[in-house]
C-alpha cells in the first residue's frame, strides 16, 4: 500500500515538473511575442479615414445625409517613405459618388525636406488640406467657396512637391513648391452658361504648360499657436487650339493665352487660456481666382454681331470661425461642449452667366464624445443664389428663394 | 487692386515678424522643449489634443510621418512628439 502512494506521489510530481516546464515555455513564447510587438517594424500598414451622417432641415425639405465616408489608407516602409491615400464616398441625393482624395508617396530626403508626388493634397490655403475632414471641420460643411462643387480653387492634382518645415530662431517657417497639371478653362462649348469657370483635378492635361504653386507659412510665436500662411497658384488653363477650329466665323476666338492667378491667406490661432478656462480656436482664410480675359459665345444671343460677351473674370471667397471649448472645466459634460460660429461669402465674376453673391452665417454648438468624435448641432443661414442649383437638393423646389435656413445635426467620427 | 495691398501688407508684416524673431539658430528655449509639451502645442491646433494611448508604437511612427507634412512640424518637432506618444501609450 505505501508502495503504490510513494509511487502515486513520484509520478505526481513528475508530471507537475513537465506542467511547469511547459507553462515555463509559454510564458516565454508570450514574452517573445510581445517584444516583437514592442519592435519598431520596418513596414506598416494602416486604415484611418472619417465620416459623418446627419440630417439636414429647411422649410420645405427634411432629410438624413451621408456626408462622407472617407477612407484614408497608409503604407509605411521604413521611417522615410510614406504612400497616404484617401478615398471619397458620399451618398448624398440619391446617389453615390466615389473619388480619388489623394495618394501620394513622400520621401524624406532629409531634415526639412520632403518630396512627393502622385495625386497631391495641394496647401493652397490651409482648409483644404488641413481641415476638411469632419471630425476636424468644427462645422458640418466647408465654408462657401471651399466645398468641392465650386470651380474657385485647386484642392487635389497629379504632380510633384516639395516640402518642409524649418526653425527660424523662435520661430517656425513651414514651405511647399509643386508643379501639377492644372486647370482647364470652359471655354462654353459645353454646359455654355459656365464659360470661364475653372475645373479641376485633370488627369490629362490639355496643353504642354503646367501650373505651379506655394505655400509659405510663418508661425512667429514660440509656441506654435499662431500660423499664417500666404499662397500662390499661377496656370494657363486654355487648349493649345481654337475650340472654334472647323467654325469659320468664330474661328478666331482662342483661349491659349489665357492665364489665372490664385492667392489665399490663411490664418490659424488656437490657444487654451487659464482665464477662460478653454481652448480658443480662430480660423480664417481669404482666397481669390483671377482669370485674364477673355471672349466667350452667348448661347441666348444667336445674332452673330452680338452674341459676344466677356468679363473680368474675378472670384473672392472668405471665411472666419470662432471655436471656443471650456476644456479647463471640472464638469465632465460642460467640458466637452464646444460653441462655433463661422462667417463666409464667395462671390463669382460680376457678368458672367455664373454671376453669384452669397453669404453664410453659421452657428453651433458641438459635443466630443472622444478627441475625433462629435457631435455638430448647428444653425446656416444662407442669402443669395448658390452658383449651381442642382447640387443643393433642398433649394430646388424652391429656386426664387434667395435666404435658405437650415437646421443641421451631424455625428462626425475620425476612424 | 486692394487684394494686391491686402497681400502685400501682410507680406511686410510677416517679414518684420520673421527679422524681429531674434536669432537664426534655434534658441536654447526652443530646443529644450519636452515632446510632451510640443505635444500640447503642436497637436490641437487642427484638432482636438489626440490621446497617446490610442495607438500603438508601430502606428504612432506611421502617424508621425503624416502629420510631419500636415501639422507644418520640423522634423525635430516631429521625432520628440513620437518619441513622447511611444513613451506614453
Ligand atoms: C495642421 C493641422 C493638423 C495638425 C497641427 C495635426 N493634425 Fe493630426 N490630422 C490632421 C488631419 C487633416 C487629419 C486627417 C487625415 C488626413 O489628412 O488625411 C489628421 C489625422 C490624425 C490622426 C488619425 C490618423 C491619421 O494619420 O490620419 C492622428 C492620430 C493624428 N492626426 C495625430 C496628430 C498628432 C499626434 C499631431 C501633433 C503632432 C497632429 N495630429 C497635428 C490635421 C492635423
Amino acid at each position: 500500500m505505501r508502495t503504490t502512494t510513494l509511487i502515486f506521489i513520484f509520478l505526481l510530481g513528475y508530471a507537475a515538473s513537465f506542467a511547469q516546464d511547459s507553462t515555463q515555455a509559454q510564458l516565454d513564447a508570450m514574452k517573445n511575442d510581445i517584444a516583437s510587438l514592442r519592435k519598431p517594424e520596418n513596414s506598416h500598414f494602416m486604415i484611418r479615414g472619417f465620416a459623418q451622417f446627419g440630417m439636414d432641415a429647411s422649410s420645405d425639405n427634411v432629410e438624413f445625409n451621408m456626408t462622407s465616408f472617407n477612407p484614408v489608407i497608409l503604407w509605411r516602409q521604413g521611417d522615410k517613405f510614406l504612400f497616404e491615400s484617401e478615398l471619397e464616398m458620399e451618398y448624398m441625393s440619391n446617389q453615390f459618388s466615389l473619388n480619388l482624395g489623394y495618394a501620394a508617396m513622400s520621401y524624406k530626403v532629409t531634415k526639412g525636406l520632403t518630396i512627393k508626388v502622385g495625386k497631391l493634397l495641394l496647401p493652397f490655403g490651409a482648409f483644404g488640406e488641413k481641415l476638411h475632414p469632419s471630425w476636424v471641420n468644427r462645422m458640418s460643411e466647408a465654408p462657401l467657396g471651399l466645398g468641392h462643387d465650386n470651380g474657385m480653387l485647386p484642392m487635389a492634382d497629379l504632380g510633384v512637391e516639395i516640402r518642409g518645415g524649418i526653425q527660424l530662431g523662435k520661430s517656425k517657417l513651414c514651405y511647399s513648391l509643386y508643379v501639377v497639371n492644372g486647370p482647364r478653362i470652359k471655354d462654353g462649348t459645353m454646359g455654355q452658361t459656365e464659360a470661364g469657370q475653372l475645373t479641376w483635378e485633370n488627369a490629362n492635361d490639355n496643353n504642354k504648360n503646367k501650373a505651379i504653386g506655394t505655400r509659405i507659412s510663418l508661425l512667429p510665436l514660440s509656441n506654435s499657436s499662431l500660423e499664417i500662411g500666404l499662397s500662390g497658384y499661377y496656370a494657363r488653363p486654355g487648349n493649345e487650339l481654337s475650340p472654334y477650329a472647323n467654325d469659320s466665323t468664330n474661328m478666331d476666338l482662342n483661349y491659349k493665352d489665357v492665364t489665372a492667378l490664385l492667392t489665399a491667406i490663411d490664418l490659424s490661432f488656437v490657444r487654451k487660456i487659464d482665464a477662460i478656462k478653454g481652448v480658443v480656436d480662430i480660423k480664417a482664410q481669404y482666397n481669390t481666382t483671377n482669370v485674364s480675359d477673355a471672349v466667350y459665345l452667348n448661347p441666348d444671343d444667336t445674332n452673330r454681331h452680338t452674341n459676344r460677351y466677356t468679363f473680368a473674370n474675378n472670384s473672392t471667397s472668405y471665411y472666419a470661425q470662432l471655436a471656443y471649448r471650456p476644456s479647463m472645466l471640472e464638469n465632465k459634460f460642460l467640458k466637452n461642449i464646444e460653441l462655433t460660429g463661422r462667417y463666409s461669402i464667395y462671390n463669382t465674376p460680376e457678368g458672367s452667366l455664373w454671376e453669384s453673391k452669397q453669404t453664410q452665417f453659421s452657428f453651433g454648438v458641438n459635443y466630443w464624445f472622444s478627441w475625433r468624435t462629435v457631435l455638430k448641432i448647428g444653425y446656416q443661414s444662407t442669402d443669395g443664389a448658390p452658383m449651381d442649383m442642382s447640387s443643393m437638393s433642398s433649394m430646388s423646389s424652391n429656386s426664387t428663394m434667395s435666404t435658405v435656413n437650415r437646421f443641421q445635426i451631424h455625428l462626425a467620427m475620425g476612424l | 487692386m486692394k487684394n494686391k495691398s491686402i497681400i502685400t501688407s501682410i507680406l511686410i508684416a510677416i517679414l518684420t515678424l520673421t527679422v524681429l524673431s531674434q536669432s537664426c539658430a534655434p534658441s536654447k528655449m526652443i530646443a529644450q522643449k519636452s515632446g510632451a509639451q510640443l505635444w500640447g502645442e503642436n497637436c490641437i491646433r487642427c484638432h482636438n489634443l489626440p490621446s497617446p494611448t490610442d495607438f500603438n508604437d508601430v502606428q504612432w511612427a506611421t502617424i508621425g510621418l503624416h502629420m510631419e507634412d500636415r501639422a507644418s512640424l520640423t522634423e525635430t518637432e516631429a521625432e520628440k512628439i513620437i518619441d513622447f506618444m511611444k513613451s506614453a501609450n
